[in-house]
């Protein structure tokens, strides 16, 4: 390597640390921000916003857990999570299987309209979906969240499912098909241990993405005891404004779940929005 | 086998023919209709008619697209650009991922409620670290200049998808094709932008498209933070539609409807074109 090239070669990694530097800032720097400022006491919070806890105080979280059901919130979500998780991936799964692996008349069809849906803009469908779910009698109803939940994120546990599904071997099945074995055997004995990478993947997905969802949650709830955490976050913004503290400690509460999962299940989390978005 | 087939496919056909797909008839067919509490009123392209005329509307499809500009135009180039750098795995680019790709799972409600804090005119850090340099800054989110630009500021750094979107794509990219480069005396940074950047064209499509279809649905943030307000300054086209909704204008609402619906199909049909975005089989 000639000097010049070396040269170069120093500039660029300045370059880019400086790049990855600003945009870790602005990225990072808020939310570290209300992290830090909910272990501080609201006398503090509204003096002195640059300054570290002094002292530290969990005050914030103490009345965010008893002036608002946090923890009603929070065990809610947790349930349409789980729920919803459950749902969208034994229907993506069932779903998934046949289309990628059999071939039956209008195969194609369902295929092109279930991928099709991961795209449509479900906030249009505010008038309609209230309906419905109402017609249905599952209007604020813990069921109803989870059912609409489920159906929400079908489209993206199939299409991920799928893809996975067809990149596995085919002699699988044929074996077992010999052996006798019937669909729902091969299904459950055959094809969902080894897809147990694809259902991880779309498991801790979806499990954030519902943890996260306020739009059908405001829609589709209206009573205290279904209201999930992140209505029960906006709630905050009205009628908690004063708390600051107890409103930043509800912030970093909700945001501390799907963190940790992120943190802690990285590739998944990554291979899945990855695998779900460049299709 | 045909029969175990069928079995299969129910649930999910199910979930989407009740929560999607009859639920996009309804939108459809009701959005030529005066609908409200009272009536249901067959009404033919009036509300299309009246869409025309309608400046909060209008107000609310600008603001659309000046988030959608924010997005392709900011959020989309510098995830795409650290993704490219990070694919280099220079020192610490574990760190830096995880780092950057942490908001993607932070909800909107949250940054609601965080910028919010931030943004405070009284005790926000933004307004804090301006003091420092001698400046008043503004109440960001309730004043006319400021609040597209605040609320703007909520998203366009979160751009850990696209990021890590990228970073997938690069290392994609055959390694032949840049040691050959490398042997001619091209630095790193010629290579990135010589080689690796037009290698990129299918998934900077894909980022452009993803950011696009999150503003057609922009709701969160600007719902808990603003309402849309002041003076429908950063009003977007779902929290219109909702706006719409709460006041019992459920036909109308769901004219609104029908164009965020439809414009997220015409931009998936052009940049599937334009950048050859699923052109795997499906």
């Amino acid at each position: 390597m000639n000097t010049r090239t070396a040269e170069l070669r120093t500039l660029s990694t300045g370059a880019y640390y400086t790049l990855l530097g600003f945009v870790t800032i602005a990225a990072l720097l808020p939310v570290a921000w209300v992290v830090i400022s909910s272990f501080k006491t609201n006398p503090q919070i509204l003096s002195d916003a640059g300054s570290l806890p002094n002292p530290v105080t969990f005050d914030g979280y103490r009345n965010a857990f008893t002036d608002v059901e946090l923890t009603r919130a929070l065990m809610n979500t947790f349930i349409y999570a789980v729920g919803g998780t459950v749902g969208a991936l034994i229907t993506g799964f069932f779903a998934a299987y046949p289309t990628s692996r059999l071939a039956f008349p209008g195969r194609q069809a369902l295929v092109v309209a279930f991928s099709l849906a991961l795209a449509i803009p479900l906030v249009g469908l505010i008038v309609p979906e209230f309906f419905i779910v109402r017609y249905l009698g599952l209007f604020d109803t813990r069921i109803g969240l989870i059912l609409f939940y489920s159906a929400m994120f079908f489209p993206l546990s199939f299409v991920i499912l799928r893809a996975f599904l067809v990149s596995l071997p085919y002699e699988l099945e044929e074996a077992a098909t010999i052996d006798g074995a019937g669909y729902f055997t091969i299904l459950f004995r055959v094809v969902a241990p080894l897809a147990i990478p694809g259902l991880a993947t779309v498991a801790v997905l979806v499990f954030i993405f519902i943890w996260n969802e306020f739009f059908f949650a405001q829609l589709l709830t209206i009573s205290f005891e279904n209201l999930n955490v992140q209505t029960t976050l906006a709630q905050f913004r009205s009628a908690f404004q004063r708390d600051t503290a107890a409103q930043l400690a509800g912030t970093t509460v909700a945001m501390a779940v799907p963190i940790t999962a992120f943190l802690l299940l990285q590739r998944y989390v990554i291979a899945g929005l990855t695998a779900g978005s460049s299709r | 086998m045909g029969r175990s087939i069928a079995l299969s496919l129910l649930p999910g056909s199910l979930l989407f023919a009740v929560f999607i797909l009859i639920p996009l008839a309804v939108l459809l067919a009701t959005s030529f209709t005066d609908w409200d509490a009272r009536l249901l009123e067959f009404t033919r392209i009036d509300n299309y008619r009246r869409l025309v005329s309608d400046q909060v509307f209008w107000k609310a499809l600008g603001n659309t697209a000046l988030y959608a500009a924010a997005g392709v135009l900011i959020q989309v180039p510098l995830g795409v650009a650290v993704g490219i750098v990070l694919a280099e795995h220079i020192r610490g680019w574990k760190i830096f991922r995880a780092v950057l790709f942490t908001p993607v799972v932070i909800s909107g409600a949250a940054f609601a409620l965080i910028f919010a804090n931030v943004y405070n005119p009284r005790y926000g850090i933004l307004n804090w670290a301006l003091d420092l340099v001698g400046i008043q800054g503004p109440d960001w989110l309730f004043n006319v200049n400021t609040s597209l630009l605040a609320v703007s500021g909520t998203f366009v750094f979160n751009i850990g998808l696209f990021m890590v979107l990228t970073m997938t794509e690069v290392a994609a990219v055959p390694i032949e094709i840049l040691e050959s480069a490398q042997v001619d005396g091209a630095s790193r940074l010629q290579r990135q932008i010589h080689i690796v950047l037009p290698l990129l064209r299918h998934v900077t499509g894909t980022c452009v498209l993803l950011s696009l279809l999150a503003t057609l649905g922009f709701f969160d943030i600007v719902f808990i933070l603003t309402r849309g307000g002041p003076a429908d300054t950063t009003v977007t086209l779902a929290v219109y539609a909702y706006r719409l909704y709460t006041a019992g204008q459920w036909g109308y609402a769901n004219t609104v409807g029908v164009l965020i619906v439809v414009a997220g199909l015409l931009m998936i049909m052009v940049m599937r074109r334009m950048f050859r975005i699923g052109e795997r089989p499906l």
